[in-house]
């Protein structure tokens, strides 16, 4: 179980959009493809990704991820953190690449 | 750690072996965007994909990486492999997902066992 | 795709004889859409002999396409008036008096193929289809002497720039020529990026440095799937000359509403199905431009977009001081 703070703290990551302070993910998914997404994803998992773009947050809320993590520091386009406010998901984004944000939680979870 | 060993310490497949496998592996790259892996500046990358296409690998040759690993279990198109031999560069597929892909990776070039 | 011979690295000389031919280069690198007039006068088949005088007579041409909705049917040259004239039909409709047998030449042609025309068929003009076989110009002699005597000045300061006195170092490439082209489809995923691979390799033969042709295939490679994912359709070009790098891309529509706001890292008009083949994610020009010692675009909507990066040999000597991510306007 890693919450934002641990995600934020692990992934030297900034918070963009938090609606629910207290939720806690219990695993990740690494994908930059809303199909692939959609079909494999678990619930409840941070979705590392660097899809910014408001379809994430739709595909996200579909499968139950809670937490988007955007990767390389991409900007987050206002409708994207509209969407998420929405739908009740995080996003946080990371200077670091989709194989080092990974690396990062999976350390993370072993803490 | 070279492409072949890393391929092997993840129990990846090798689908196409060229000269390439041989090359130390010292940057990571995984992602299904090809714009964003050609944001990669360094040498010797291998890369890891969920995406199965000619593109991957043409994508993967203008950066120069050490070979392509396609995750989730995908099945490569008879296509793909032939590309990956013209173009002369190693590739696999894992049955890990992407994530799953990383940390195994992580583990392997950090001699993490557990 | 044309082949043409390269002019290998040829020694660094002030001498400008020892430069490649200019001009043939140009003819080459020169579409006959660069060079037509693409501001129409027409008849339409109804228009009388008489009336079409009148338009030769303000605008002092001496043939007249006669068209209706891009459709060419026929031409009226000054010497089918004269005819009209002694024969007294000049108010019958052109329609029945135009030359239907026409030699027509395609926009995308290099003017080295216009030239040719000119040559061999011994016509004043010729009408320029598009690939749908729409009327988009005319060209005549006169556009291909304008337009290369602007061209040749423009390489002319070009060429002295490098070879006056400047304290710039030379390297071993300034002397080095060639040129190629490759054509982009539409969707078709199967070929594209078969062109930046071919300009990967060729760069390699010649042993440039390695970053340059990772920067040249990386330019190469977004320019050619852009066109294949958003254009109708293009051209790549590759040209090496004067120690510099240039690709081109150009294509023939449907051209970009907001150039600035697609240069943006993040903007993207991809669908979901594009963006499942693993693109789309609005990283492509700025990506380009990342790469690029110079880069220029030039678009409109309902017409073709043009992108231009340029990347320097002498570039790669100096450190590079913006690392990454300075992308977007």
């Amino acid at each position: 179980m890693l919450t934002i703070d641990e995600l934020v703290e692990f992934c030297g990551a900034t918070a963009v959009v938090v609606p629910d302070p207290g939720v806690e993910v219990t695993g990740c998914y690494t994908s930059d493809l809303l199909s692939d997404v959609m079909a494999n994803a678990p619930e409840d998992c941070v979705l590392v990704t660097v899809q910014n773009h408001r379809n994430t947050v739709a595909v996200a809320t579909l499968v139950g991820a809670l937490v988007i993590m955007v990767c390389h520091d991409r900007e987050i386009p206002e409708e994207m953190i509209t969407a998420a406010s929405n739908e009740g998901v995080a996003i946080l984004k990371t200077p670091l690449n989709q194989y080092h944000t990974s690396a990062r939680i999976y350390r993370a979870f072993g803490s | 750690m070279t492409f072949a060993e890393v391929v092997a310490a993840i129990g990846g497949k090798m689908v196409v072996l060229t000269e390439t496998a041989d090359r130390k592996v010292r940057h990571v790259v995984g992602s299904d965007l090809m714009s964003d892996v050609l944001l990669v500046d360094e040498d010797d990358m291998m890369l890891l994909t969920s995406l199965a296409s000619d593109q991957v690998l043409r994508t993967a040759q203008i950066v120069g990486a050490t070979g392509v690993v396609i995750v989730n279990d995908k099945p490569v198109p008879d296509s793909m492999a032939d590309v990956a031999r013209e173009l002369g560069l190693s590739l696999a597929t894992s049955n890990l997902s992407k994530y799953e892909g990383c940390v195994a990776v992580y583990k392997a070039l950090n001699g993490i066992t557990t | 795709m044309e082949e043409r011979p390269f002019a290998e690295k040829v020694p660094r000389s002030a001498d400008l004889n020892e430069q490649p031919l200019v001009i043939l280069e140009l003819i080459q690198r020169l579409k006959v859409r660069d060079v037509m007039t693409t501001e129409l006068l027409v008849a339409a088949r109804h228009t009388t002999l008489r009336e079409v005088q009148d338009i030769m007579k303000q605008i002092k041409i001496s043939g007249v396409p006669v068209a209706e909705n891009g459709r060419l049917y026929g031409l009226i040259s000054i010497d089918d008036i004269i005819r009209a004239l002694e024969g007294g039909y000049i108010d019958e409709p052109c329609q029945k008096h135009m030359s239907t047998k026409l030699v027509v030449l395609e926009d995308d042609m290099p003017l080295s193929f216009a030239i040719s025309y000119f040559d061999r068929y011994r016509y004043g003009r010729f009408p320029v289809l598009d690939r749908n076989q729409r009327l988009v110009g005319i060209i005549c002699q006169r556009d291909i002497n304008r337009t290369l005597l602007v061209e040749l000045t423009h390489e002319l300061r070009r060429m002295e720039e490098l070879t006056g006195g400047s304290s710039a170092p030379q390297d071993d490439y300034a002397g080095l020529y060639f040129f190629r082209e490759f054509p982009v489809s539409k969707f078709d995923f199967e070929n594209a990026g078969k062109a930046a691979t071919t300009i990967k390799q060729l760069l390699q033969e010649r042993s440039f440095p390695a970053r340059l042709i990772r920067r040249v295939a990386v330019a190469a490679y977004e320019l050619e799937m852009n066109m294949c994912v958003h254009s109708l359709g293009g051209v790549l070009t590759c040209q090496v000359s004067n120690g510099e790098v240039e690709i081109v891309a150009r294509d023939t529509g449907p051209g970009i509403a907001d150039v600035e706001w697609a240069c943006r890292d993040g903007s993207s008009t991809a669908n979901d199905w594009i963006r499942s083949l693993g693109f789309g994610a609005g990283l492509g020009l700025p990506n380009v431009k990342r790469v690029a010692d110079h880069f220029e675009i030039r678009s409109q909507e309902g017409e073709g977009t043009r992108v231009r990066a340029v990347l320097v040999l002498a570039s790669e000597n100096k450190p590079k001081e913006e690392s990454q991510g300075s992308g977007g306007g």
